[in-house]
């Protein structure tokens, strides 16, 4: 038996996530949830998710110092991370691209395309 | 003057009347019959940049994913829709159908495990419909930088039909 693929969503904001699920509700995944970029990074070393949306600004570590620390664990850093970017947030997308991000979305997410995107990622 | 057409936010439009730099969110479209710059970031998406020589009326969009659903014809974020509304912005800010050219950017396969030889991966859906509904126009494209494995931020500039591209 195939083995389901796991996504990880990190971001902490409740209303975020709860779209997040809602969006991925129907689709073969299983999904992890962590609040924060320490514990995204920690569950993603842990979990070996498949692939990981990851909001950016966050308490304790944001997203784009958990997705350099990614980049930087050797058994984690092929995962593909689509980033989480507020609408306006230009400098911030570019700042993902820069470390390491395969993809973003802005917020509010279009339920298609980051279907779209994750099955581009890693297929259904 | 700025000339909006269909999905052209607001504030870019503030912008380009107030200054002459412009950033493009995904899912919207821009034209101008003035210089000015105009700037987006693209993974898989694509951006059709649009350019009369001539009067150097421009235009770009950025759209994300290949074809419209039905329920949705009018929307910059699919590429058939998007392409189509973006020559009728820029026919409208000035620019003249035969003179029309196009510059095509975006379209990466940002994971090289997904791009599997022969796989139409999303990048080069979006890519493919961009160049089917210019080709569909008879509007030619002069340039392009498409697929690949990494993001870009490219930089539009209506004054001269000019576009930098720096990958990230």
């Amino acid at each position: 038996m195939t083995q389901r693929k796991k996504i990880l969503l990190v971001d902490d904001s409740s209303t975020v996530l709860m779209v997040e699920q809602m969006i991925l509700r129907n689709s073969p995944f299983d999904i992890l949830i962590a609040r924060d970029g320490e514990a995204g990074f920690e569950t993603a070393v842990k979990e070996r998710p498949d692939l990981i949306l990851m909001d950016v600004m966050m308490p304790r570590m944001d997203g784009f110092d958990a997705l350099r620390e990614i980049r930087a664990h050797e058994e984690i850093k092929d995962t593909p991370v689509i980033m989480v970017t507020t609408r306006g947030e230009g400098v911030n997308i570019e700042t993902g691209y820069t470390a390491g991000c395969n993809d973003y979305v802005t917020k509010p997410i279009n339920g298609s395309e980051l279907l779209s995107k994750i099955n581009n990622l890693i297929g259904s | 003057m700025i000339r909006t057409g269909a999905g052209i936010p607001a504030e870019a439009a503030r912008e380009a009347g107030a200054g002459t730099s412009v950033y493009l969110h995904p899912g919207h479209l821009f034209a101008s019959p003035t210089p000015c710059t105009v700037t987006t970031i693209l993974g898989s998406c694509v951006a059709v940049c649009l350019w009369d020589p001539l009067t150097r009326a421009g235009g770009m969009n950025h759209f994300l994913l290949a074809h419209h659903p039905a329920m949705d014809p009018g929307s910059a974020r699919y590429g058939d829709s998007a392409t189509d509304l973006l020559i009728e912005a820029v026919l409208r800010a000035g620019g003249a159908r035969q003179r029309l050219q196009a510059k095509l950017f975006g379209g990466a396969c940002v994971l090289g495990s997904a791009a599997a030889p022969g796989s139409v991966h999303l990048g080069l859906k979006n890519v493919l419909v961009a160049r089917e509904r210019l080709a569909a126009h008879d509007i030619p494209v002069v340039g392009e930088d498409v697929e690949g494995s990494r993001g870009r931020k490219i930089h539009f500039l209506t004054q001269d039909g000019s576009v930098l591209v720096k990958t990230l």
